[in-house]
């Protein structure tokens, strides 16, 4: 296991931010630590990096014990969610800048300096500053930085948060080949539960201070621990107690053995699908997604009355914790 | 230049690193510690020692001499106090300071906001001169700005003007020095002040001057009363541009700061102390009133 | 109500305003300032080079002028050192009495230099200052001596470099230094490679301002210098003398040089400003 925490406990004042948090990170993968905002993910990662000590609990980075060592003793390579570049140095002194610290020989400095700015596709930007590039190249020139290194761990605190929808989904797909050609082990933060299900290897789900469950994308998304990981991997609705896809529901016009009565209240369509919202007796609303043509062949409108059952080998989980973020 | 003398707010406490909505990116990433958790120190060994050294050096420098101000005053006793308050020479000088402080800060509140506004709305050739004489009364050694002020007011003006060693000198003076603190609190606070607010209350039917009653004097307030609390402080605390100007003549032209200095030359250290303190103390007072204010100033902002 | 032809805009000020404010603002910068200062400088040079050459040849005026730069010097280095250290400690640690100590750091603004004096002198005079009589006796002499007018100087100027520092700290944020740590620099790498980088505008900013307050202290160096001619009489001091005296040419032509030093300091500030905010 290249990193173990265990029982780490941090408050800010009264907030709870970790609480009693134990987790085993492998070698050599890329993990997700995925979760709402202010849910203790990046306290998480900042205490892995010894930018914030924990209250209680240990860190282990590859069998040493780092929770007493400062940041500077970690090795370990930290990407800010704001990139945290070096505004007065050009983008090659930047990613020298760990290197002159470990006083390393010029000429290995300047060909290690080379070489990354190669795999991050800024070679021909090496002299600029960072004020004259584009957010994803300051990013990708903070990876560059981060990686100079040789980190026995690289930790990615938000990476792609600041950046628009595009850059970020080209990004996203860049890290992940990325970490195919350099295998360090590697943890980002995201609360992008799409980012977290498209580049990681395994994700760990943390709410409001706990580890929610920890899983492989698939194991995440078909056997979610609790309603909480269901409703945060994707959209939920609840049928008689039970959280569901609104696309696991099958809709009948007629009553169906087993079926939940209850009233159109709604019908939109956007693009190839149609969102039907439905009313029953003293539950909320249900919602339930069907393909266009399905919709259409049921004359589904406002008025009608439908008869709803989950569809044969849904994945459900019961409705226990109620949560607001669920609904996000 | 005094600009960044009065902008600045208190610093806001160090963010601890529990994350935050993230959404458009350009909001604070970490939330402020809550106020309920108190003072906790986040010192390194090295910055505990560099606090150490610089207490210490602020309290060689500063508090052990203004304690020291305060206990040769107290020696005296309050009847101490009251006999040096009470003498007709050392009440009159406390009358005209303050008098002279009121009206100068006055004059600072109408015609520094003016010229904020000038320096901010207006544009005419020569207006760059204008932004960068403001700051030359403060960059201006004070004997020297008597000096300056008694080449056209003095006894060879070649306005005809004989002020020198008048009421109206210390006036001029206290106005020279002062000139810098309003415009410079104000101005930023009006270039940030949006006008398509105004454009939308115009919108909304306001007239001209229910705009500025309504619209821009409320915003500037607290500036403008951040800017006179200095330029009072500085006024009443004034010396040195007044020694050429005034005459320093008792009962007419002498001010505080003169008179303590009197009483030093005369070797009469407890009544300098007793009118010191004083001084200090409304000095204390300024300096609360600031910090209050100035919290306003950056909450608006 | 204002014809069209005037306004540009619906808020904008009709013309006979806008041109009663510019006549305000300029007319009462122009009467209080400028006008007096040109005269001064046409004083000073009533006579060709006369006063100036007469003050460059006064031993008086040159060892006043050779104190100040020492004095003013040395109090803007070590205001420089402890303002970086106090504006650090400010904004990136917490400890108990921070806020005190911020507010604290503010009161030389607002007392008068006389009392700045008179309180170094209650403090440290040899006679019977507060500690000045054991200093005396070790051998050390603050009072009418040069420590004591570095003192009062670096009295006048304290927060100077601390108020253009602790906002420019703010705003820069820990992020980068941060990010050094975790790429292995230890606090003093930290500081001189990435934090002083990117506040050195702020920092020239405040050290110009000190400079400019120094050079120009009167009240306070008066009386904890004792005025001494050729021996703790700086600058200002020698143009009251001169002037009082009657030497009236020297003290135009002295202040003519102060007023050169104030002027090359704006200079500075302005040419430093649109860099700080970039």
């Amino acid at each position: 296991m290249s990193i173990e925490v265990s029982g780490l406990t941090k408050r800010f004042g009264d907030f709870v931010a970790l609480d009693d948090v134990n987790v085993s990170l492998p070698t050599g993968q890329l993990t997700a630590l995925l979760g709402p905002s202010g849910g203790g993910k990046s306290t998480l990662l900042r205490i892995i990096a010894g930018l914030d000590t924990a209250d209680a609990g240990t860190v282990t980075i590859e069998g040493t014990d780092a929770t007493r060592l400062p940041p500077q003793k970690r090795n370990v390579g930290f990407v800010f969610q704001h990139y945290a570049v070096f505004k007065h140095m050009t983008v090659a002194k930047n990613v020298a800048f760990g290197l002159e610290i470990r006083k390393r020989p010029k000429a290995e400095t300047a060909r290690r300096v080379e070489e990354l700015l190669e795999l991050v596709h800024l070679s021909q930007f090496s002299h600029r500053l960072p004020a004259q590039l584009s957010g994803g190249q300051r990013q990708r020139m903070a990876l560059a930085r981060a990686l100079a290194v040789e980190p026995t761990v690289l930790l990615l605190d938000e990476p792609f948060g600041a950046l628009d929808a595009k850059v970020r989904k080209e990004l996203r797909d860049w890290l992940r080949r990325l970490h195919d050609e350099v295998h360090v082990t590697t943890v980002f933060v995201t609360h992008d539960q799409e980012e977290a299900l498209e580049v990681a290897d395994e994700i760990v789900v943390i709410n409001e201070g706990r580890v929610e469950q920890v899983g492989t994308p698939d194991q995440l998304y078909d056997e979610p621990a609790n309603d909480f990981v269901m409703g945060f991997l994707g959209e939920v609705t609840t049928l008689e107690g039970q959280v569901l896809r609104p696309h696991d529901i099958e809709v009948a016009t007629h009553p169906v053995p087993g079926g939940v009565q209850g009233r159109v209240e709604r019908v939109l369509r956007i693009g190839f699908e149609v969102r039907v919202v439905v009313a029953v007796a003293d539950r909320p609303d249900v919602t339930v997604v069907l393909t266009r043509t399905h919709s259409r062949s049921m004359h589904l409108e406002a008025g009608a009355a439908v008869w709803l059952t989950p569809a044969e080998g849904a994945i459900s989980v019961a409705s226990g914790r109620q949560r607001e973020a669920a609904s996000a | 230049m005094t600009s960044a003398l009065v902008e600045r707010g208190s610093p806001p406490p160090v963010d601890p690193g529990a994350d935050v909505p993230t959404g458009g990116g350009g909001g604070r990433r970490r939330p402020r510690r809550s106020r309920r958790s108190g003072p906790r120190s986040t010192l390194t060994r090295g910055a505990g020692l560099g606090l150490g050294v610089a207490v210490l050096w602020f309290s060689i420098l500063v508090l052990l001499p203004l304690a020291a101000v305060v206990a040769v005053a107290a020696e005296g006793g309050v009847s101490g106090y009251v006999s040096v308050l009470q003498n007709d020479q050392t009440w009159a000088a406390v009358t005209l300071t303050v008098t002279q402080a009121a009206v100068v800060t006055v004059v600072n509140v109408l015609v520094g906001t003016v010229i904020a506004w000038v320096l901010v709305r207006d544009s005419f050739w020569g207006k760059r001169l204008l932004d960068v004489i403001i700051d030359v009364p403060f960059a201006l050694p004070t004997i020297v700005a008597g000096l300056v002020l008694l080449s056209l007011y003095g006894p060879n003006s070649p306005l005809g003007l004989q002020w020198a060693f008048t009421p109206s000198a210390v006036t001029l003076a206290l106005a020279f020095v002062t000139l810098p603190f309003v415009v410079r609190t104000v101005q930023p606070v009006l270039e940030e002040l949006e006008t398509d607010v105004e454009e939308a209350a115009a919108s909304l039917g306001a007239k001209r001057s229910t705009i500025f009653r309504r619209i821009i004097l409320p915003s500037l307030v607290p500036a403008i009363a951040a800017g006179a609390a200095l330029s009072f402080a500085r006024a009443i605390s004034e010396y040195g541009s007044l020694v050429l100007l005034s005459g320093n003549r008792p009962f007419e032209t002498e001010v505080v700061s003169v008179r303590v200095l009197t009483f030093i030359e005369n070797g009469n250290n407890t009544s300098a102390a007793a009118v010191a303190s004083v001084m200090l103390f409304v000095a204390l007072v300024v300096i609360v009133l600031l910090d209050v204010l100035q919290r306003r100033v950056a909450r608006r902002g | 109500m204002a014809s069209p032809t005037a306004t540009r805009t619906t808020t904008a000020v009709p013309v006979p305003v806008k041109w009663t404010l510019r006549l305000v603002a300029v007319g009462y910068v122009f009467f209080l300032v400028a006008w007096p200062l040109a005269l001064l400088v046409q004083q000073t040079f009533d006579g060709g080079l006369t006063n100036l050459l007469d003050a460059l040849g006064d031993e008086q005026v040159i060892s006043a002028l050779r104190l100040t730069g020492i004095v003013a010097g040395l109090a803007v280095v070590i205001n420089l050192v402890f303002g970086v250290t106090i504006s650090l400690l400010l904004v990136r640690y917490e400890f108990p009495g921070k806020r005190v100590l911020s507010a604290l750091i503010d009161l030389p603004l607002s007392v008068s230099p006389v009392v700045v004096g008179l309180a170094l002198v209650l403090a440290y005079n040899g006679r019977n200052g507060l500690v000045g009589p054991e200093l005396e006796a070790a051998g050390f002499q603050v009072i009418f001596n040069s420590p004591g007018m570095v003192m009062a100087t670096c009295f006048v100027a304290l927060p100077l470099v601390i108020r253009e520092v602790v906002p420019v700290l703010v705003e820069v944020g820990d992020d980068q230094e941060q990010a050094a740590r975790s790429l292995g620099a230890s606090g003093p790498q930290t500081f001189w490679r990435i934090t002083l980088p990117s506040i050195k505008w702020g920092v020239v900013y405040g050290v110009v301002l000190s400079l400019a307050r120094s050079v120009g202290e009167f009240g306070a160096v008066k009386i904890v210098s004792g005025n001494y001619t050729g021996r703790t009489q700086t600058a200002t001091l020698v143009v009251e003398q001169k002037y009082q005296n009657f030497q009236q040419g020297e003290a135009y032509a002295t202040s003519f040089l102060l007023i050169l030093v104030s002027i090359a300091c704006l200079v500075v500030v302005a040419l430093v400003r649109p860099q700080s905010h970039s």
